[in-house]
């Protein structure tokens, strides 16, 4: 991680040798893996597009008829076809259809620019196992500017969600803090984002249920979705069965209500920390510097990748939290009376 | 020119004109890299996570024309800095901070030296230059020359010398004259004495407001960034709470018809 005066800090130390990061290099090849688990278990996999959907009439009780277009293996044209279904959850991304046939509502997004270069072997040594983030208001202004390694080459990109207009800057930026680092690297392809900044006002209505990015289960200051997007789509799946009783009766929206209570009921913490972190840390420049100096503590790192890889926002020994607020405290202070001070020298 | 093809004419003229050398080459470069248009274009969507990706080319069609209704800016954006990145990251030659005592990425405290002690005064006003610096002129990081430089090597003194006393006098100063007045104007109503009043758990719980109340605001400002802070605290408890509340305005809404 890299503060905006350049200090960087490594902030994998304290992992433990079984421990690590896993971050989705591939998506297709992560969604193959799922879809052939699923068929493995006995669902049938369809390989469709959704269109559109009639709603029966509320609370009757009757079947959703979807429309899609049906696609064999290999093959380019889709086939219309339709099809009725007791339930349907929603897991069709940020640009959800399933979301907007049943008026879901929108949430505020950030966007997300990324360039995926391709560098030369001997650069692309050094990300072998890091990922680099750089945080500034030259890169972002409430997000963070990434070199993510992928395979044989790296994204490099930005985020934003209050100065979308001028994201070309901050990928500008980007590319100039990681400027030694890329050099001489080709851009292969330029991917535009958007990331969902809370969930949707709906969720579920009747029996339709949304789950992923199509709720907008990401969360702030990290960015970071499979994991919740995963962990939704299986707590949906799982009070559908609940519910239905193994299939024997129909569900309602009250039994979809539960997979949300629970959801909401696990996860707010951590997605309500994250939001503070990035309230507090994300702000200014100065914040950003005691964040990135906060990070070089291996307590905190230990605490943060408590959390990430386990989930859970973990309480932690009061003596460490203690000297851990003191110092934040310190750090958040004197970079903000630097700051001052900036404002006093003339270049 | 079917990278354009799906703009509003106004944009693409401009856009073609001003991009029309260096996506010569870059479409030349997507070919040879055997990359689709189609699919290059339409990267930005990202909607089609749950159905096979090879297949979808006229869901990506459909897509593409609803990106361009909702967020144009976005595309235009994407096309310019494809235009304006040329094909390799080239290093610009920008100038980097300099200064002689700023020596492999950290403050030589040596030339700070002054009657055998480090100024820490100087060294703050070094760090403050050169981090105003970074801010108007961002540089590269390096491997080579990591910055280890941290502000937590001054010591706490140095920056109470410098930045607390001078708030604090003000501070206690209004904290003094508030504290004074409030006893006196209790007093004068209640007749309560002073020493009394310590002993009060009302009038403990007014110092204490004062107190606090001199902290937090020093200018008037403060007011309204406190009051925005509040907001923004609760700001993202209300977007999360919406799916909770609809179900009761909905509900109170089907009561009602």
């Amino acid at each position: 991680m890299i503060s905006p005066s350049n200090v960087g800090v490594d902030i994998g130390r304290t992992l433990k040798p079984h421990e690590y990061i896993g971050m989705v290099r591939r998506d297709e090849v992560l969604d193959a893996y799922l879809r052939e688990r699923a068929a493995e278990a006995g669902a049938t996999v369809i390989n469709g597009l959704f269109l559109k959907m009639d709603k029966p009439e509320a609370r009757s009780g009757g079947r959703y008829k979807i429309y899609y277009n049906h696609y064999e293996k290999g093959s380019v044209n889709g086939e219309k076809r339709e099809m009725e279904v007791d339930a349907v959850i929603g897991a069709d991304g940020a640009n959800s259809r399933v979301a907007k046939s049943i008026g879901a509502g929108d949430y505020d997004y950030a966007i997300a620019f990324q360039e995926r270069v391709k560098i030369p072997d001997s650069k692309m040594e050094y990300y072998k196992d890091l990922a680099e983030m750089y945080v500034g208001d030259d890169v972002s202004p409430d997000f963070y500017g990434w070199v993510f390694p992928k395979c044989d080459h790296v994204a490099v990109g930005t985020g934003t969600v209050t100065h979308k207009s001028e994201i070309k800057q901050f990928q500008a930026a980007t590319r100039l803090r990681a400027r030694d680092k890329i050099e001489g690297g080709k851009i292969i392809r330029v991917e535009a984002h958007p990331i969902p900044e809370h969930p949707r006002p709906r969720r579920v209505l009747d029996r339709v249920a949304l789950v992923g990015d199509a709720a907008g289960y990401v969360t702030k200051c990290s960015g970071e979705g499979i994991y919740f997007a995963a962990k939704s789509g299986r707590m949906c799946a799982e009070a559908i069965v609940e519910g239905s009783e193994n299939g024997t009766r129909m569900i309602n929206e009250a039994d979809l209500r539960t997979y949300l209570k629970k959801f909401d009921q696990t996860y707010w913490p951590t997605y309500k920390v994250l939001d503070i972190l990035q309230k507090v840390f994300y702000r200014s420049n100065p914040a950003r510097e005691a964040f990135v100096q906060m990070c070089a503590d291996e307590y905190v790192q230990k605490m943060t990748f408590d959390s990430y890889l386990y989930k859970r926002v973990v309480p932690g020994n009061p003596l460490d939290d203690l000297k851990l607020a003191v110092n934040t405290i310190g750090s958040l202070v004197r970079a903000n009376a630097l700051k001052n001070e900036m404002s006093k020298v003339a270049l | 020119m079917a990278l354009f093809s799906p703009s509003p004419p106004t944009t693409l003229f401009t856009l073609s004109s001003k991009a029309h050398l260096s996506t010569k080459t870059q479409l030349t470069l997507f070919l040879r890299k055997s990359q689709s248009l189609v699919l290059l274009r339409s990267a930005g969507d990202n909607g089609a996570g749950s159905v096979g990706s090879a297949s979808v080319v006229e869901e990506k069609l459909e897509k593409k024309e609803e990106a361009q209704k909702s967020n144009l800016g976005l595309k235009e954006e994407e096309e310019q800095g494809l235009g304006a990145n040329g094909v390799s990251l080239k290093g610009e030659a920008s100038s980097s901070f300099k200064d002689p005592r700023w020596v492999k990425g950290n403050w030589d405290l040596k030339q700070f030296e002054k009657n055998g002690s480090t100024d820490w005064d100087a060294v703050i006003d070094a760090e403050a230059r050169r981090r105003k610096w970074l801010q108007e002129t961002p540089e590269a990081s390096s491997n080579d020359e990591p910055v280890v430089f941290d502000s937590s090597i001054i010591p706490w003194w140095a920056w109470i010398k410098r930045y607390h006393l001078p708030e604090a006098e003000l501070l206690n100063g209004r904290a003094a004259m508030i504290g004074f007045f409030m006893a006196y104007f209790v007093d004068s109503l209640t007749g309560v004495g002073l020493v009394d009043q310590m002993g009060n758990f009302f009038c403990k719980t007014l110092l204490f407001i004062a107190v606090s109340g001199v902290l937090l605001i020093r200018k008037n400002e403060d007011i309204e960034t406190l009051k925005k802070l509040l907001d923004e605290t609760t700001f993202y408890d209300k977007q999360w709470q919406a799916t909770w509340q609809e179900d009761d305005s909905t509900g109170a809404k089907k009561n009602k018809t």
